[in-house]
């Protein structure tokens, strides 16, 4: 089934973080703590999901059958910035703590080259509506798994003893190395 | 002047000006952009289909296309076939030529590959894979030479050696053209491919 | 606050907030185009492109756009030239365009074109915002000529297409994988913190 195949390769096979290099910003600065990473996971998740179908409609509805394709990059921008500003009005009535918790991160994932790596992805492969939206979708799980993983591992190196020049950021990519490594083993899975 | 209608304002301001640029800019290198495009397609049907001067669909349809390759004078040297299928790591895209009369690939090459760098990007190499594509019986399945042999003549007409710690791509490559060999055989009983000549000069 | 020189203003760019370094900006493309050195180059001019125009034009207009929409404006104005470079690209550049993917319409969200306009641009001169612009984009170019340099010395052992090492070496093809990408990288930002940690306690 190819939406299945579409959906695996975005979480494992060609993983946003670890393959496309989509993200990195939030996936270091939100992946100190597990459950900041799960919301943090799950909001980019649910902004992809939505911007994967306004994305594809302004795309094919309007642009394209108008030869407007060269106004992608800015419609698609403003689109997420719309989105996200959206996101971040709804979280705030729905869930003051939740809002608290992911502090600046919310707007942060605006300029989440995730997001808009979506929408250009999904464009440049010509996607059908249906495959878009599992594209957004899968990408977005991709994401959280990538970030909850390395949560996970960086809680744990919290307690070890690393070198000082190497702690944050350096040590955190060379865990992300490790993990891509881990996850070259997934691809031809689909074979 | 209040806030909100300053604020409108200045942002249908800065849309109107940078559409008004980008439109323009859009128009200045669109055609340059479709020759691009062409230009690459061109290249690639020149290196697998010798002599052909002027190109023109014969078929499309999703992930394939058929070109009729002719001379000068419009006569028949050959076809060129351009498939997209599933690589190893992403998608394939490749042109192989056939002699006028359907029965050889004339030769191979890789327009866009993602395949893993050093291993099953070699798929693209002249030396490691794209020279055994060259006099191939296309009449009915090709195989793959594994262990490859260091004797090309070694290789039967329908074998073509695969490539050392990169068989996986090999084969996707292998399947891509196959697939497509019987589509397109699909689509002359179909009698949807006009294969004739038009002024009746036969080469081979 | 007192006023940088001119010069300060451009060499900034270089170490001290060397925008892949030390304000850890613009990781995504840094490590997806430095596989070569010349996709590095060409992801560098062009968002060197964008950086130094969008900085210009919004230190130029800066006093005209009310605060509240300001992030709009500017994503607006950066989004647009990001589409001039990409449409350049692939009219005059085709082979780059297609090596670099979509990694150059990506140069929208790249955190440090619009952290200089919030930053810097919208509270500075025209003047003084291209000289910071031109320092960050010079950083930014050392940084992935830096990365990719690494990256295509050690994964195929050549340098632009060039053969550099002899036939004795085994390139290391995780370099040009993601992994490879990742590892230097955080090693590069070990070094570069303990290059300053060392010149500090001078």
């Amino acid at each position: 089934m190819e939406l299945v195949a579409v959906f695996v390769s975005a979480v494992l096979v060609q993983n946003f973080v670890l393959y496309y290099f989509l993200g990195i910003c939030p996936f270091l600065g939100v992946s100190k703590k597990i459950d900041s990473a799960v919301s943090m996971g799950l909001a980019v998740t649910f902004v992809m999901t939505i911007t994967a179908v306004v994305s594809w409609l302004i795309n094919n509805l309007i642009l394209i059958p108008n030869d407007l394709a060269f106004l992608q990059i800015v419609s698609f921008i403003l689109v997420i910035a719309s989105l996200v500003q959206l996101v971040e009005m709804f979280i705030r009535k729905v869930s003051p703590p939740l809002y608290q918790a992911l502090g600046i991160y919310l707007p942060l994932i605006t300029t989440n080259c995730a997001i808009m790596g979506l929408a250009l992805i999904a464009a440049l492969n010509e996607y059908g509506f249906a495959e878009t939206v599992v594209f957004g979708f899968g990408s977005g799980i991709g994401f959280t798994l990538a970030i909850v993983l390395m949560a996970g591992i960086r809680e744990q190196l919290d307690l070890a003893d690393v070198p000082e020049p190497l702690k944050g950021a350096g040590i955190a990519l060379i865990v992300a190395g490790i993990m891509a490594l881990a996850f070259n083993g997934f691809i031809g899975m689909l074979t | 002047m209040s806030l909100s209608a300053r604020m409108i304002i200045v942002l249908t301001l800065v849309g109107l000006i940078s559409g008004g640029f980008l439109a323009g800019v859009a128009t200045l290198t669109k055609e340059k952009i479709a020759l691009n495009v062409q230009a690459e397609i061109e290249d690639a049907i020149r290196e697998v289909v010798d002599k052909a001067k002027i190109n023109t669909v014969l078929y499309e349809e999703k992930n394939l296309v058929i070109y009729r390759e002719s001379g000068d004078g419009g006569d028949l040297v050959g076809f060129a076939v351009q498939a997209t299928g599933v690589g190893f790591q992403d998608k394939i895209t490749l042109m192989f030529g056939l002699d006028s009369a359907l029965k050889e690939i004339t030769g191979l090459t890789i327009i866009d590959q993602k395949e893993t760098p050093g291993l099953g990007a070699k798929i693209e190499d002249r030396e490691a894979f794209l020279q055994f594509w060259e006099n191939r019986d296309a009449s009915g399945l090709l195989t793959l030479r594994k262990p490859p042999t260091s004797k090309i003549d070694e290789l039967l007409q329908t074998e073509i050696n695969t490539i050392t710690a990169a068989t996986i791509s090999s084969k996707k490559v292998l399947d891509i053209v196959n697939l497509s060999l019987e589509r397109v055989r699909e689509l002359i009983e179909q009698g949807k491919m006009n294969t004739e000549e038009k002024d009746g000069n036969e080469k081979h | 606050m007192a006023t940088k020189s001119i010069k300060a203003e451009y060499l900034k760019g270089l170490w001290d907030e060397n925008p892949v370094f030390r304000q850890l900006l613009g990781m995504c493309p840094t490590l997806a185009v430095t596989g070569t050195v010349i996709t590095g180059i060409a992801m560098g001019l062009a968002t060197s492109f964008v950086l130094i125009l969008s900085s210009l034009v919004v230190a130029s207009i800066k006093k005209l756009i009310p605060s509240q929409v300001r992030i709009a404006s500017y994503i607006v104005i950066i989004a647009s030239f990001v589409t001039i470079a990409d449409q350049v690209l692939k009219a005059y550049f085709y082979p780059l365009s297609e090596a670099l993917g979509p990694y150059v319409p990506l140069i929208v969200v790249n955190c440090i074109i619009l952290g200089r306009q919030e930053a810097f641009s919208s509270k500075n001169t025209a003047g003084r915002s291209f000289i910071d612009a031109l320092g960050m984009s010079t950083g930014f170019i050392l940084a992935l000529l830096l990365l990719g340099s690494i990256r295509e010395i050690l994964g195929a052992g050549t340098f632009l297409g060039y053969q550099v090492m002899g036939s004795w070496f085994k390139p290391w093809i995780i370099m040009i994988l993601p992994a490879g990408a990742f590892m230097t990288l955080g090693i590069l930002l070990g070094i570069a913190l303990l290059i300053e940690s060392k010149t500090k306690r001078r």
